[in-house]
């Protein structure tokens, strides 16, 4: 496995986002996408589960946090989708080492924000069916002595299971915002460049990990 | 970084710079096919000039606003920024009622100035937001760039202003439009309005401190992320969070077929 201790204590903060929550209210639910919706309302209790049981240590939570990421997030759809067109350009080798890192960021990057959790609540908001079948499913974050802020989670179906494919904050798509970065990447580089931009970025992140 | 961040920071400079610029920008030719370019939006043909703009505007950031944010995040409670933070989204309300009226949302503009009434007696001139915890009216976030988007008008190449940051030519316009609009400081000193301003930009950015750090050290071309994001984040605001379809790429969801 390339994924190492360091990225144990890591979580992945997609899923944070649905962390950051107390599942409430439900307004205009959807027929289609209904089952979507208890995924990610399911996934938020757990989650939430973890965050508040203060009494189990930091890197035993991250741990859990990360197990239950690693079943609701489609990484390996995630990642094309992330690289869309550029993604025949990769090798094989290629590809399974680029969703292994891309994965690896994921999780050190949201998960060194777990400290920033401070009782924020979450409101599923909303629910409605995609012209491809996907799902969306809107949630509101509040507290934190901001606005609302408007999360939403894109689910498809993937092997009978509902899977998370993209969170979309504020109108901003993590899916996008990658893409657009690594076609940049893509287009100076190649796959080999991207592959170790990718390294190193991880290399950087897992020493700032383990210094914090 | 988000629009209502580069309209505090409008004021930093002159509203004469600002009206100016918006009157050499309105002067770009604009497509007025806005929808059309959607996949095209991130061609950035001013990308060089752009990325020349960016550094200079981090390079203030760096060695101006964040030591004095940080400073400002150390002196102030977190409870006092908030309240700051509230009064002024409070002043900046009658200019979301009147940019939700020229874009014929009556609705939406009588929630941001019912907001702006409420909250400007009973939520202590605006300090606080009852009608958001008590009333459930969240904030409308409505600007006079966002109004020309909804005539009609199409947004022009990405464009990094000096100081102001992320824009287009028709946000640049925006821009002046609401700087114009901002009935209030026709009656203040122009010192008054500066120093104002210039507490809402600290402010703002002692708020911001994490994430921008955060940002910088996750993404790999800080440039292309913060042009991603301000597109993405204007066409959601324009589209009122209604259409949730994020992004600019047509095929954001497509799985391309192969290996």
């Amino acid at each position: 496995m390339m994924i190492s201790m360091t990225s144990f204590r890591a979580t992945s903060a997609l899923l944070f986002a649905a962390a950051f929550c107390l599942v409430a209210a439900s307004v205009g639910a959807d027929e289609a996408s209904a089952p979507a919706r208890l995924v990610v309302e399911s996934t938020s209790e757990q989650v939430l589960a973890v965050l508040r049981d203060k009494g189990v240590s930091v890197d035993r939570r991250l741990e859990e946090l990360q197990q239950i990421a690693y079943r609701r997030f489609d990484f390996p759809t995630i990642g094309r989708l992330v690289l869309a067109r550029g993604w025949n350009q990769l090798t094989p080798d290629q590809q399974r080492a680029f969703l292994e890192d891309f994965k690896r960021h994921l999780s050190l990057d949201y998960g060194r924000r777990i400290d920033s959790y401070t009782n924020q609540t979450v409101t599923i908001i909303g629910d409605r069916t995609e012209p491809n079948g996907d799902a969306t499913v809107r949630t509101q974050v509040n507290g934190g002595g901001t606005s609302p802020v408007a999360v939403d989670y894109r689910l498809r179906r993937i092997d009978g299971d509902w899977r998370v494919i993209d969170i979309i904050v504020e109108g901003v798509s993590l899916v996008s915002s990658y893409r657009s970065q690594f076609q940049e990447i893509m287009a100076s580089g190649g796959p080999t460049r991207l592959l170790q931009v990718l390294r190193e970025k991880n290399e950087q992140a897992a020493t700032t990990a383990r210094a914090g | 970084m988000t629009p209502r961040n580069s309209q505090n920071a409008a004021a930093v400079i002159t509203r004469c710079f600002l009206l100016a610029a918006g009157l050499v920008f309105a002067g770009v030719p604009l497509s007025v096919h806005a929808e059309a370019q959607a996949n095209a939006a991130e061609d950035d043909p001013w990308e060089s000039f752009n990325r020349g703009m960016f550094w200079f505007n981090d390079q203030i950031d760096g060695y101006v606003l964040e030591p004095v944010a940080r400073g400002w995040d150390f002196a102030m409670p977190k409870d006092v920024q908030t309240w700051i933070d509230n009064f002024f989204d409070n002043v900046h309300a009658p200019i979301d009622t009147v940019n939700s009226l020229l874009q014929g949302k009556p609705r939406d503009a009588g929630v941001a100035f019912g907001r702006f009434l409420f909250n400007s007696t009973v939520g202590f001139a605006g300090f606080f937001d009852p009608a958001a915890s008590e009333l459930g009216l969240d904030e409308v976030r409505e600007d006079f760039g966002q109004t020309l988007a909804v005539w009609g008008l199409g947004s022009g190449p990405y464009l990094v202003l000096p100081i102001l940051g992320p824009s287009s030519p028709r946000d640049t316009a925006g821009l002046a439009g609401d700087a114009a609009m901002t009935a209030y400081t026709w009656f203040i000193p122009w010192s008054a309005t500066y120093s104002s301003r210039g507490v809402d930009v600290v402010n703002t950015r002692s708020r911001l401190l994490q994430q921008i750090e955060d940002s910088k050290k996750s993404s790999f071309d800080y440039y292309v992320f913060v042009r991603n994001a301000y597109l993405q984040y204007r066409r959601n605001l324009i589209q009122d969070k209604k259409a949730g379809e994020s992004g600019f790429y047509d095929d954001l969801y497509d799985v391309v077929p192969g290996n």
